[in-house]
Formats: structure tokens, sequence, C-alpha cells
């Protein structure tokens, strides 16, 4: 244990330095997640203020509790988004070489993997969940079952965002491109995971595929817990579901690690292109 | 016009041979899904309406068509600015700013090379969206031919001096990610691309009035939306500001080269 520590104190300390102590980072930890909340609400206001919107969908009929719907949105969307950030960060290890010689160092690869995800995600988050949290409390639209339901909502966030961290880090030991990564996870994230919209307006087969993106499930269990009132025994089996998913993303991040790493051996890619 | 023509052929034969398909796919896939939300959301949490306050303010019930001009507009624009803009850094990036700076080439005439590359570029992107937004049901109709093809130009004016302007900031400050994201994140909240900006706050409403695409935009949806036809006094509005945008960020731009240089060596 005191070995990991020891890994993600260097690795948040590493981020800190090269990322997160710059203020022009406020931009995207705090503007931009503004930005496109304000743009959501905006787009989605002719559809929540129609006549019958209380029977279709009754979270819209209150502007405010469209605003907190969009927002835990947009909470969750930096959490996961932030990990795509992070790998893409990671990268730069591989191309100026060092990532190499973290391969030659004691540490464990898992544990630099989730490490560096995780000082990403807690650096990157806290000023726009800060706010989140604030304007809950502001405009009163927050309805938990207890405070502890608080704890639940960090966690169900926290867990399976650094699991989709320690994965994405793994899968770029195949691949110094991470252009793709960008592509595929920012849009297609946000639309197929039911940020901006509820999941019943999703067709089946983009549910299907949201399912697999642990920001789906994250998102129920934080909605239900702060607009709904869920309680723990509630949201028993999104949460359990949410811990197996978990679990896979891990497991899977630990076979990518050995196969990227065995391959890379073979090739002398980590080094060489 | 030597300039602009050598660099929109070498623009073009740079992208023919190593295109950054990621460009491509990012710009129209958030284009795609804006439309892919508007239409979902329609369908099942609107029950195919629109509130009465949206079509007072949009000038048209056509919630679809709205988005569907507004998300092929900001496409139009974000990947105008993407290679307009950005020409000047990249320069900086690969290490032939110092070459560019000596050769006698002007800069405006190897801006607009860019523009035309860029505006060429776009064209099959904007076809594509418009094809998906065909498939979404979407009849896009425009007011006359003329009144088309000036709005369009409005826009790619005020593309033109916004790129000049941001050109200078990113060489001056030495990087293009957070100048470029914040400038577009904050175009789609203030100029009128998803939401009729009578929806912001007055204060906001002006703030949108120092971007040179808001009123492009007004000019975009009166010939493309509401089917009132071109707007002669908010298409001055567009020339004089992206005219002024591109004078000014043209008069600054040999300072903000020299500032690029000296922190280069």
């Amino acid at each position: 244990m005191r070995h990991a520590a020891r890994i993600f104190r260097a690795e948040a300390l590493k981020q800190h330095r090269r990322v997160f102590g710059s203020k022009l980072v406020v931009f995207s930890m705090l503007i931009w997640p503004l930005l496109t909340l304000a743009q959501s609400y905006y787009t989605l206001r002719p559809l929540a203020a129609t006549p019958g919107i209380a029977e279709r969908w009754p979270l819209a009929a209150d502007p405010e509790r469209l605003l907190a719907f969009l927002a835990t949105g947009a909470l969750g969307f930096t959490f996961f988004f932030s990990l795509v950030q992070s790998a893409w960060h990671f990268t730069f290890e591989r191309q100026t070489g060092t990532l190499e010689l973290l391969f030659l160092s004691p540490a464990n690869r898992l544990v630099v993997v989730v490490a560096n995800g995780f000082g990403a995600l807690v650096q990157n988050v806290w000023l726009f969940a800060c706010f989140a949290v604030a304007g809950f409390t502001l405009f009163d639209v927050a309805r938990v079952a207890h405070l502890g339901m608080y704890a639940v909502v960090f966690l169900a966030l926290l867990v399976p965002a650094v699991a989709w961290g320690a994965l994405l880090n793994s899968l770029l030991i195949f691949s110094r491109d991470a252009a793709f990564l960008y592509t595929l996870l920012d849009d297609p994230m946000w639309f197929a995971a039911g940020v901006r919209l509820p999941t019943f307006a999703l067709p089946g087969w983009l549910r299907a595929a949201g399912s697999v993106l642990p920001l789906t499930g994250s998102l129920v269990v934080v909605r239900g817990a702060l607009l709904d009132g869920r309680g723990v025994g509630e949201l028993a089996g999104e949460l359990a579901a949410l811990a197996v998913l978990s679990a896979v993303l891990l497991l899977t991040a630990v076979a990518a690690l050995r196969l990227g790493e065995a391959r890379a051996r073979r090739t002398g890619q980590l080094g060489l292109f | 016009m030597v300039v602009a023509w050598a660099t929109l052929r070498r623009s073009w034969l740079v992208t023919r041979r190593a295109y950054p398909w990621s460009y491509f796919i990012g710009t129209l896939l958030l284009g795609v899904f804006t439309m892919g939300v508007a239409y979902l959301g329609l369908r099942a949490i609107a029950g195919d309406q629109v509130s009465a306050e949206f079509a007072g303010r949009a000038g048209t019930a056509d919630y679809l068509g709205y988005i569907a001009v507004g998300a092929t507009a900001y496409m139009f624009v974000v990947h105008g600015i993407l290679w307009i803009g950005k020409a000047l850094i990249q320069e900086q990036r690969e290490g032939t700013m110092g070459a560019l700076v000596v050769a006698p080439a002007r800069r405006l005439p190897y801006l607009l090379g860019f523009a035309a590359f860029a505006f060429t570029a776009v064209a099959l992107e904007v076809a594509v969206l418009l094809g998906f937004a065909l498939l979404l049901g979407v009849r896009p109709t425009a007011t006359g031919a003329v009144d088309a093809v000036l709005a369009v130009a409005a826009l790619a004016l005020a593309v033109f001096g916004m790129s000049v302007v941001l050109s200078n900031v990113m060489i001056v400050a030495g990087e293009a990610h957070i100048t470029q994201n914040t400038v577009f994140q904050a175009m789609a909240v203030l100029s009128g691309f998803t939401f009729p900006r009578d929806y912001l706050p007055e204060a906001l409403r002006w703030l949108g009035e120092l971007i040179p695409i808001t009123a492009a935009m007004d000019v975009i949806r009166g010939v493309f939306t509401a089917g009132t036809g071109l707007d002669p006094a908010r298409l001055g509005v567009a020339a004089l500001i992206g005219f002024g945008y591109a004078a000014a960020g043209l008069l600054t731009m040999p300072w903000a080269e020299r500032r690029a240089m000296e922190r280069s060596f």
C-alpha cells in the first residue's frame, strides 16, 4: 500500500506541475462545462416548455429541475471526459520516451495507469463539482434521501471513472495516436450516455450501445440519488451493475497492459515508433 | 494572388497526401449528434411540438430545421477557424515561421489562400451534414439565390476576420487548445446557433454583438430559417465588424509575429 501511495503522490505531483499548475486550466475545469451546460439548457428549453410535458417527462416541466438534470449530466461528463484528456496527456509519456522509463522502474504498471487517471480526475473536476454542489444548494433542487447519499453519488462517479481511465491509459500502449480517443469518446459518449437527454428518449439500439459506457450507469445513480430522492436500497441494482462494470474495466486494463507490454517488448514499439 | 494561389495549392496537396481525418469526423460528429439530440428530443419529449415562445423568437416553428441550419453554420465556422486561425501557429510549431517572416509573401494573400482552402474543403462536410438533415426530414430553403450567397459570404467574412485576430492571439500566447475551444464554446452560447439569442440575459446578448459571427448568423437566420429575407442592417453590421476584425488583425500581425519570434530564441 505504501508503494502504491507513493506512486499516486508522484503522479499527482507530476500532473500538477505539468498541466494543472497553470491558471489557464480554469477554462477547461469550469468555463467550458458551464458554457456547455448553458447551451444544452437553452437548446432544450423550446422542447420542455410544450403543452403536456408534465405527462411525458415530469422533471422538465420545472425549468430549475431541467437545469439540474443537465447539470448532473455535465458533471458526469466532466468526470469521464477528464480521463479521456488524461489519457491523451499520457501519450506524451510515450512520445517523449518516459513511458519506457516508467516500465523499466519497479513501479507496478497497473498502479501507474490507475494513479495517472486518479490524479488527473481529482485535479480536473474539483472546481466544477464544487460549483455544481453550490448550484444545487442555491436552487434547492436536490432531493436526497439522506446526507450519506452524497458519498454514494461521489463514489458512483469516482470508482467507474478511475477504472475507465485505467482502461484508456492501458489501451494507449497499443497506439501512440490518441486523436481517435477524442473523436470516439467526446460527442458519441455524451450522446449515447444520456448526458443531455433522458435515456427513455433514446432508441433501443442506442440505449444498448450506451449501456457499456460506465458514464451511463453513473448518471442513473447520480440522478436517482440527487433528483429523485432514491436511497441505496432502491439503487442497489444499478450500484451492483456499476461495480461489476468497473471490475470488468479494471480486469480489461490489466489484460491490455500485459498484452501491450509483451507486444512492445517483441516489436520495440514503445521507444521506436 | 500568386501567394494566395500557392497557399491554396499547397494546402490541398498536403491534405490529399496526409489528411487529418479526425478533424473531418470530429466536426461532422458534433453536427450529427446536435441534430440527433434535437430529433430525439422533439419526438420523445416534446411530442412533435415546440413552445410558442420559441416560434415567436425564432420566427419559425420548425425546430429541427432551425437546429440543422445552426449546426451546419457552426461546423462551417469551427472548421474555418481551425484552418485559417491556426495557420500561423502551425508554421510556428513546425519550425517554418522564421522562413515565412523573411519571405516576401504578404500575410493577407497567404491567409486568403488558407481561407479559400478551408471554404472549399468544408463544402464536402456541409454537404454530408445537410444530407443527414434531409434523412431526418429537414427541408432547408432559402429566400433566394442572391440572398443565400450574400448570407454565406457574410458568415465567411466574419470567420476570416475572427481567424486573423485569433491567429495573433495564438502565436503570442504560444498555445491554441485553450484559445480555440473557449472561443468555440462562447460562440455556441452567444451567437444563436442552436437557440434564439433572445433567450439570453440582455448583458450576454450585447456581449454576443462583439463577435462578428453573431450578426452574420442573424443574416443566415433571416434567409434560411425565418424566411424574412436578407436583413440589410444586420448584413451591414456583419460586414463592418468582419472587416474591422480583419483589419485590426492584419495591422497587429507584425507585432504578434515579432513577439512570437522573440520568444522562440
